[in-house]
Formats: structure tokens, C-alpha cells, sequence
């Protein structure tokens, strides 16, 4: 066979350099190995561009654009929350479905894939703690994507419709959020959720507030079809929804480009198409290298806060029989559960909402004010801090610290050792309760310090109540730690006290804890006490 | 134009860029080895935690179902119900039912399915189906807790079998065990307990002899309010004068004669007929007297 002509003109070498870099060019997309080694030393492409290619050659390049203005480049203009808001539905969307391997949406197995998950499954926890972390952020910077851009009037002309459709991206994402809520199938799942549906039943009029309540829940009140019914919105319809009007969003994010500053920007002005050639940043290689660095960055800091400080929560198993004391609403509806203790189900959970939302979508047509500068904004710009802390102030009250308190002694009992999640007690674990009985009115001390901080605390919150409450007079406390069984204590709380005629009165209330049982709150540095030194596993073998 | 305060977050170097995402990913991977490492004894953690909660919603559906026939320490109650935290019940039992399944199925069996039997002599009440699968109040995670809690004795009910820790197991009349009687001692001869010294207590019998699980001390008995199995004992002292003999004499009979009078309803033999061997003539009247009591204190 003879040699190919190629070949006998330029030697071997050169052509397989010129085959591996073809291959090259392919992958990118049109960007050839020497002008990746340009980008990277920051040399200017030649004439013509080859830098353009990969926008109108790859699929998922075609719709970024290709330079932008050097003044919205600035991280400090966008803090990139927009494509931060992206990412974020990206993580969810992979550890989403990781986690989908290992759950079937049916009540009786739901609350146990949890288990499986938490216990069984290496890096089972960190998915499920990133997934949670991940919609939690999610809410956070989808709202204050929508903060920034109100703050620099960035919905203004041409830009209303792309306001438009980020409102309905932060709802559809809120819904997302809390269709999730429900499949750990734990107390606070179902209780939260079964709060949520309730207020669609406030829909007037009234059928229609019953068949949107019994189509959301599948039945009267929430079981497997409710289950089912909330998978199947989390994993396909929402994602759907957000899908498609993310890409509206970016379509028209990308047709009027990004608002400049307000100096440099008149309202109406188009200045996406008319970049001067001088203050052109294109996206390969400066804009995409800020991105990716500031995308691992995140992720960095994610993994991070999910492997220190961060750990979903799992209450126990749904009991539609019993409501736990304090059901709370996921913190992002905090203000709505406030706005329903203050005002009746309908205008609180149906007409007040639908109203806020209404006005929040329509902002851009109704605010006329020809300037995006913050000195011509000030009605603007005061109306929305103010709005803002209405909200802080509608979400304390949606915390259970507003308006429900229940009875002095169960609320002392509840402060220590909550009938749901961690607590004090449960905290400091079995190996920290002494056996004994210890009497609020004697005082005691033990040789555990941090049990007698628990004690003190016990005496504290009768002495709180006993000051805020004429109902509760010269109360005491009785814990009694017992051992139940081998590693099992039993703690029985007593509280003892006078109503206000005189009459003795007595709450009680026991709890059952476990040598191994570990307990966690959602927010704090996380408990590693169960890595042993190797001596101690050596000792046990 | 002035520079906002958080100007320090503008980096606009890409070299300082390529570098913090260099840093940041090596950061990631750093993090997720950790966790690697530890992936292993966070499991096992993991395992126990939830195998231990279990234990505890299990202690809390004892409390609230199962103690009144087996006892608040799972010992049981004389013709009532069998000790559960019995050493034999441990080791001899699944031998004696010829039960080839593990003892955790034994118990998730009984507690889902109950002793549908009325082959009784021994045990006053029939154990009840609690599954919700058979018409049962619990569901299944719940009779898997109640399992792991009585499966949690095992430690200490191995320790008994001396003479200040018996084994409290009762034998069924009829149901000797098949393990070979003298070599150790059976459990049924450790179960004997010493005579006491002097009349026990009224309170103390009518816990110790099982009263208790058949015969409700707060609920008066009417005709929408009855005892499932016995007459319900909070009125007894307005209904004992009403079957022809006078109060004492008719409470007294139906302690150590019980098929003398059954009431309307309720099935003869279901109570026991030997507490006249069980009890002392004088702690039979202080009991009887003390269930006559209007104002009875427990």
C-alpha cells in the first residue's frame, strides 16, 4: 500500500498532531488547541473571531451571547444570582434524581426509604442533606435575584415581560420547594402540607375551594394519593413548568440583554445590539472562565455547609392521628402562617396572597417613572424595604413564638424536650442522664454539669411562667430518669401547680430515649461524635 | 463613579479566577474524601440511631396498650398474660411452640395477628389483633417498634434464673417445656415465689393476681359502658347488693367461686378458679372490703 500523500509531505508527527487536533476542534466546537493556549494568555483572537464559532456550532452555546457589555460584567452589578437561581435547579434536578432510586411514593415505604437512605446508602445522607440545602438556597436567591433587579429598576421598558416571567419562575419555585416538603412522609411533611392544601379549600367559592383541595390531596385528607399526587408534581409537572419558562425568561434576558447601570442606561433604551466595539467582553474566554470559577466556588461552599453545617431534618413517621405541638410552615411561608393567625383563612391564605401577587407581576406596568436612578426612584425604593419588612415582621409572627402558646407546663416540657425533632435533652443523650428523681423546689446538683444546666433550665422556664401566668401558681418540677430497659431510659416530666382557685393541678408527660439514638437540629455544626479512634473499634473486636 | 462597599467582590484578574476554581475544586474534592472516610461509621451510626428510636416509639405503644396484662417491666401478670421479659421466653420458648422463624417474627406475629385461641385455662384474655392489617389499631411500622422493645429485654432477661432475679414465666397447665427438667432447673421451678410473710395488701393483690386486666377500678359499670371482658368495677359498691345476697358475701363468692354468678353477657371460666388457693382467707376479705370501698384509694 502506498504512503498517503498527506503523509509523505509532512512527515508522521505532524500528522497525527494534525488529526488529535482536528479531534480537538470538534469537541470544542470549533476552537482549535492553539487558540484555547491564546485564551489562556489572554492574547486577542484573530481576524475573523474564531472564538464565535462554538455560539453558532454548539447547541447549548447558541443561546448565550456572545459578548456583553464590560458594565454588566461586573459581579458586583448582578452578583450573578440569575445564573446562581440556574445552577442551583441543576444540582436539584442531579440529586434529585440520585435520590429517586431509592424512594417509592406510598406511605408505607416512603418514611422507610428514608431510613434506608439515611443508614444504608453511602453518601445517602449527603445527598439528601444537599437536595435540601440546594431548595432551600434556591428560594433564597431566586428572592433576591428578584430584590436585586428591583432595586436598580431593572423592570423597566423593555424588560417588563422578562419581570413577568421571573415572577412566575419564584413561584413555580416556591411550589416546588414545598412539594418536596411532603415525601420524607415524616410528621412535619404531612402537617405542614396538610396546613397548605387547607388553605386552598378557603378558595371561594366554596366548591371550587373543596375540588382544589381534593384534587391536590386526592382524598379528603392526605394518604397515598396525596403522596403520589405531590411526587408526581415535584419530580415532572413543576420541573416541566420551570423548565419552559426558565427558557422564556432567558430568551428574553438574552434579547434585551442585561440592564446596565443606571447611568449608563436610559429607560428604553436598547443596548444589546449596540455594544461599542470598544466594551465588548466576550463570553469565551472571560466571561465563561468568571462563571465556571464562581459555579465551583459555589459548589465548594455548598458541599461544604452540607458536611458541617447543615443536616435535613426526618421527625417521626406520619400520624394523621396526632398533630404535633407547633407545626410549622418551611421558613419561606413563615409569613403566610403569621398572616393566617391574624386574619380569616380566605382573605389571609387565598385573597391576600393572590393580591400580592398580582401586584408584584404587574409592577412594571404600573410604575411610570421614566428614570432607574436611584435618586428618581425613592417612592419606589422605600415602598419595597417597606414591603420587605412587613415580611420579616408576617414571618415572626408565622414562628411559634407569636400567639400560641399553649399551657405553661407543657410549653416548659416542649422547650426541653420537644415532642418532634431535637431539644436540649435528647442533645445531650443518654450517657448525660444520671437515674434519679430531681425536685425543681430542692435545687439539685449532680456531677454532670451539663445536666445540671438542663435543671436549671427546668427551674428557669417554671420560674418564667410562674411570673407571665396568674394561672400558675407556685409551680414545681419533678424529672424522674428511670431505666426502662438496658439502654433505654425512661424521663418523666411532672409539673405541679395551683390554678388560680386554689386547686392543685398536675401535667405529665414521658419520654423514652435510647443509648443510640442520635438527634439533630437542621441548622448547626453537626454532631461527628460518631467517628471512634481505631483503639476504641480495635478494643471492641 | 464611587465604588460600592462590596466592591471587594469584583475579582477581575482571570488568572486570580482560574486559581480560586482550581482552589475551590480541590477544596470539593478534599470535603467529599472526608466524608468518604467517614462514610462507613456514619452508617453504622446511622443504623443503631433508627434501630434505637425504634426501640423508644415501641417503649411509648407499650406504655399506652400493653402493660395492663404483661406487666409495667414485661414480667406479666399471674392468669392474665405471659412474662415477656422471661429468660425463658428468650431462649426455651420458640423450642417449646416448635416456632422455626426467628423470635422477632415470633412477637411481630403475635402482636400484628394476636392468639386467635380459645383454648384458654391459662390466660384470662385472648391477646387482641393489634395490626391494622387485621383490624388492629397500629400500623406496621408501630408493631415493628413494639417488636424491637420487647426484643430489647433480652440483655437482662438473660441475667435471670437466680434466686433475688427469677425467671417470672408461668407455665400453661397443660404445656410443660420440652427442655430437660432437673438439669439447671427449670425455669418454672426459678418462677416459684417465697410465701410472704403477713396478708399482702389489697392494692398489691389486685395487681399481682391480674385482676387488673379484666376489671377496670376507674369505669362504673352500665349498659353503654361495659367491661370488655369483666364488669368494669367503679360502681361496684351500688351493684354488688343487687343479686340477692348482701354485698360482701357476693363479692367474696365470685373471688374464690367465680362460675357461682356470671353476669349477664360475660362468659363462665373466663376467670380464673383458684384464688382461694392463692390468697389467704384474711387478704380475700381485705379485698373484697377494699372493692367495696365507695371512696377507695389505689
Amino acid at each position: 500500500m502506498a504512503v498517503q500523500p498527506e503523509i509523505e509531505k509532512k512527515s508522521v508527527v505532524q500528522t497525527v498532531l494534525d488529526v488529535a487536533d482536528d479531534v480537538f476542534t470538534r469537541i470544542t466546537a470549533g476552537i482549535p488547541a492553539g487558540e484555547v493556549r491564546r485564551m489562556i494568555r489572554g492574547e486577542a483572537p484573530g481576524r475573523p473571531n474564531p472564538r464565535l464559532k462554538p455560539h453558532s456550532e454548539a447547541f447549548l452555546l447558541h443561546i448565550k451571547p456572545t459578548y456583553y457589555h464590560e458594565s454588566v460584567t461586573k459581579f458586583t452589578h448582578t452578583f450573578r444570582l440569575g445564573l446562581l437561581s440556574t445552577y442551583l435547579f441543576f444540582v436539584e434536578t442531579i440529586t434529585g434524581l440520585i435520590l429517586m432510586i431509592w424512594y417509592a411514593p406510598t406511605p408505607e415505604r416512603a418514611y422507610v426509604d428514608m431510613i434506608r437512605l439515611l443508614s444504608n446508602v453511602p453518601f445517602g445522607q449527603f445527598m439528601r442533606d444537599m437536595h435540601r440545602l440546594g431548595a432551600e438556597l434556591m428560594v433564597l436567591i431566586v428572592t433576591a435575584h428578584m430584590v436585586r433587579t428591583y432595586l436598580t429598576g431593572s423592570y423597566k421598558a423593555p424588560r417588563q415581560f422578562t419581570w413577568f416571567t421571573g415572577v412566575i419562575l419564584l413561584v413555580v419555585t416556591l411550589f416546588l420547594s414545598f412539594s418536596g416538603y411532603l415525601l420524607p412522609w415524616d410528621q412535619l411533611a404531612f402537617w405542614a402540607v396538610t396546613i397548605g392544601t387547607s388553605m386552598a379549600e378557603a378558595v371561594p367559592p366554596a366548591i371550587v375551594g373543596e375540588t382544589v383541595n381534593l384534587l391536590a390531596r386526592g382524598a379528603p385528607d392526605i394518604g397515598a394519593n396525596g403522596l403520589l399526587r405531590f411526587y408526581l408534581l415535584h419530580v415532572l409537572f413543576l420541573p416541566l413548568i420551570l423548565f419552559l419558562f426558565f427558557f422564556v425568561h432567558y430568551y428574553k434576558v438574552v434579547h434585551f440583554g442585561i440592564s446596565l447601570p443606571s447611568d449608563e442606561e436610559e429607560v428604553g433604551q436598547d443596548t444589546a445590539n449596540k455594544v461599542p466595539a470598544d466594551r465588548r467582553v466576550y463570553f469565551l474566554p472571560d466571561v465563561m472562565i468568571d462563571e465556571a470559577s464562581f459555579l465551583i466556588g459555589f459548589t465548594a461552599l455548598m458541599v461544604f455547609l452540607t458536611a458541617f453545617f447543615f443536616s435535613a431534618p426526618l421527625e417521626s413517621i406520619a400520624n394523621p392521628q396526632s398533630t404535633p405541638l407547633h407545626t410549622v410552615a418551611p421558613w419561606y411561608f413563615y409569613w403566610l402562617q403569621g398572616l393566617l393567625k391574624i386574619a380569616d383563612k380566605m382573605i389571609a391564605g387565598v385573597i391576600l396572597p393572590g393580591v400580592l401577587l398580582v401586584l408584584l407581576m404587574a409592577i412594571p406596568y404600573l410604575d411610570r417613572n421614566p428614570s432607574r436612578r436611584a435618586r428618581d426612584r425613592r417612592v419606589a425604593i422605600i415602598s419595597g424595604l417597606v414591603a420587605g419588612i412587613v415580611m420579616v415582621i408576617w414571618s415572626w409572627m408565622g414562628t411559634p413564638y407569636y400567639a400560641v402558646q399553649g399551657a405553661p407546663a407543657v410549653e416548659v416540657v416542649q422547650k426541653l424536650m420537644p415532642e418532634e425533632g431535637a431539644g436540649h435533652v435528647r442533645e445531650l443523650g443518654y450517657a448525660n442522664l444520671p437515674l434519679g428523681v430531681y425536685d425543681t423546689r430542692e435545687h439539685p446538683v449532680t456531677e454532670n454539669e451539663e445536666f445540671n444546666h438542663i435543671l436549671h433550665q427546668f427551674e428557669g422556664h417554671i420560674a418564667h411562667f410562674e411570673e407571665e401566668d396568674p394561672s400558675f401558681n407556685t409551680p414545681y418540677g419533678v424529672l424522674t430518669v428511670s431505666q426502662e430497659q438496658p439502654s433505654l431510659k425512661r424521663l418523666t416530666w411532672e409539673i405541679h401547680w395551683l390554678s388560680p382557685e386554689g386547686v392543685e393541678d398536675t401535667f405529665k408527660r414521658t419520654f423514652f430515649l435510647h443509648e443510640n439514638s442520635l438527634y439533630w437540629e437542621q441548622y448547626g455544626l453537626r454532631d461527628f461524635s460518631f467517628i471512634r479512634p481505631a483503639a476504641d473499634l480495635a478494643a471492641e473486636e | 463613579m464611587k465604588r460600592p462597599w462590596y466592591n471587594f467582590l469584583y475579582v477581575r484578574a482571570p488568572i486570580l479566577k482560574i486559581g480560586l476554581g482550581i482552589g475551590a475544586l480541590l477544596l470539593t474534592i478534599g470535603l467529599l474524601l472526608f466524608l468518604g472516610v467517614v462514610e462507613e461509621s456514619r452508617m453504622e451510626a446511622q443504623t443503631a440511631n433508627w434501630d434505637g428510636r425504634a426501640v423508644e416509639k415501641g417503649a411509648e405503644i407499650y406504655a399506652n396498650n400493653c402493660y395492663n396484662c404483661h406487666g409495667m417491666d414485661g414480667k406479666g401478670l399471674p392468669g392474665v398474660a405471659p412474662a415477656l421479659h422471661s429468660n425463658y421466653f428468650f431462649t426455651q420458648r420458640l423450642a417449646d411452640v416448635g416456632w422455626s422463624g426467628s423470635l422477632k417474627d415470633y412477637i411481630a406475629l403475635t402482636v400484628a395477628a394476636g392468639r386467635p385461641s380459645n383454648v384458654n385455662m391459662q390466660w384470662a384474655q385472648m391477646m387482641p389483633t393489634w395490626s391494622n392489617r387485621f383490624g388492629g389499631p397500629l400500623r406496621d411500622d408501630q408493631v415493628n417498634a413494639v417488636t424491637a422493645y420487647v426484643l430489647n429485654w433480652e440483655k437482662s432477661a438473660l441475667t435471670q434464673g437466680t434466686e433475688d432475679n427469677p425467671d417470672p414465666w408461668q407455665f400453661f397447665a397443660n404445656a410443660p417445656t420440652r427442655a430437660v427438667a432437673g438439669a439447671e432447673g427449670t425455669a418454672a421451678e426459678a418462677a416459684v415465689v417465697a410465701e410472704p410473710t403477713g396478708p399482702r395488701q389489697p392494692q398489691e393483690l389486685f395487681v399481682s393476681m391480674g385482676c387488673g386486666g379484666c376489671h377496670n377500678l376507674d369505669q362504673p359499670q352500665a349498659a353503654d359502658n361495659r367491661g370488655p371482658v369483666g364488669p368494669n368495677m367503679a360502681n361496684l359498691h351500688e351493684t354488688a347488693g343487687t343479686h340477692g345476697e348482701d354485698a360482701e358475701t357476693y363479692v367474696h363468692t365470685s373471688i374464690v367461686n367465680p362460675n357461682a354468678y356470671v353476669s349477664e353477657g360475660y362468659m363462665a371460666g373466663i376467670m380464673p378458679q383458684n384464688f382461694a388457693e392463692k390468697m389467704s382467707e384474711e387478704e380475700i376479705d381485705g379485698l373484697v372490703a377494699w372493692l367495696l370501698d365507695p371512696n377507695r384509694v389505689r
